[in-house]
């Protein structure tokens, strides 16, 4: 009988185990966002002494409805994305203030508000490619970056 | 008796004025200041201000550009010419980045500036081409 018992216990977990089951934890789970499996998020690049970092963005920009002709759509849309671009670089080498606030009254959310922010220098980006498709120009920028311009 | 023009050092002393009072306007110098603000990822404004150096700037000339100049004398108008090579140039030399972003009740708006601060550009202009330099 305890053998048999013990037989059950140890049959029923490599059999979870080997068909992928859920967790118990995550069994009762009925969200998208908890059923997603879990990732490990990759190592962040580092930049190194031997190394040059190259780091790259697609920034977007559209036209305004009032412009008079495609060509001065295009040139508005690729400046607008230029800047998107500038900004995404910005981003990612700098970082990103977040500030937030939530207004709750009669236990009712009345005002959420996210706050970004964002300030930097960029200098150096290089334009790789540019598209301009239905209205929205994707500039893609890339910028190299070398432990001599961070170091004293 | 004195020759007619037989004061030469007056007439040095003049010309030596008007030479270096020439250098101290230093009509090749340029400020230049760039800035365009996009509101949710359209261009909403921007300003290329050019002025004239009212004194000598310091520092040693960077990087140049060459710009075709088709008979203009006036940078401005060379400038305008040459707007998408100039603006483009300008990109590289480096801007302020100020970006601002907003997300209330989940209606997101934002707005970045990106700005050239005031800088001095020497300007030569010979028979082909128009030589813009930055000095730092």
């Amino acid at each position: 009988m305890k053998y048999s018992l013990l037989f059950a216990i140890f049959f029923s977990l490599t059999t979870s185990v080997i068909a992928g089951e859920t967790p118990p934890a995550m069994a009762n789970c009925q969200t998208a966002e908890c059923t997603k499996p879990f990732v490990v998020p990759a190592k962040e690049k580092m930049l190194h002494k031997k190394s040059d970092l190259r780091i790259s963005v697609t920034g977007q920009g559209v036209a305004p409805l009032n412009t008079t002709s495609p060509a001065q759509a295009y040139a508005l849309a690729k400046r607008a994305a230029v800047g998107d671009a500038y900004r995404l670089i910005a981003e990612k080498v700098k970082g990103v203030r977040v500030d937030g606030q939530d207004l709750i009254k009669n236990m009712m959310v009345q005002k959420s508000s996210v706050r970004t922010s964002v300030n930097a220098m960029v200098r150096n980006a290089n334009i790789v490619e540019t598209t301009f498709k239905d209205g929205l120009c994707e500039v893609e920028m890339e910028i190299i970056l070398s432990h001599t311009q961070f170091s004293y | 008796m004195r020759s007619r023009d037989g004061n030469h050092t007056f007439t040095h002393t003049v010309l030596l004025l008007i030479f270096f009072s020439s250098l101290a306007l230093n009509a090749s110098e340029f400020l230049i200041s760039y800035r365009y603000v996009l509101k949710d990822a359209i261009l909403y404004n921007e300003t290329l201000d050019i002025s004239q150096a009212m004194k000598k700037c310091r520092g040693t000339a960077q990087k140049s550009l060459f710009l075709e100049h088709h008979n203009k004398k006036n940078i401005r108008d060379i400038l305008s010419i040459n707007s998408e090579e100039f603006i483009e140039f300008i990109h590289k030399l480096g801007l302020d980045v100020a970006h601002r972003g907003e997300t209330i009740n989940m209606q997101n708006s934002s707005t970045t500036i990106l700005t050239l601060k005031t800088t001095c550009f020497k300007v030569d202009i010979n028979e082909n081409f128009a030589i813009i330099a930055p000095l730092k």
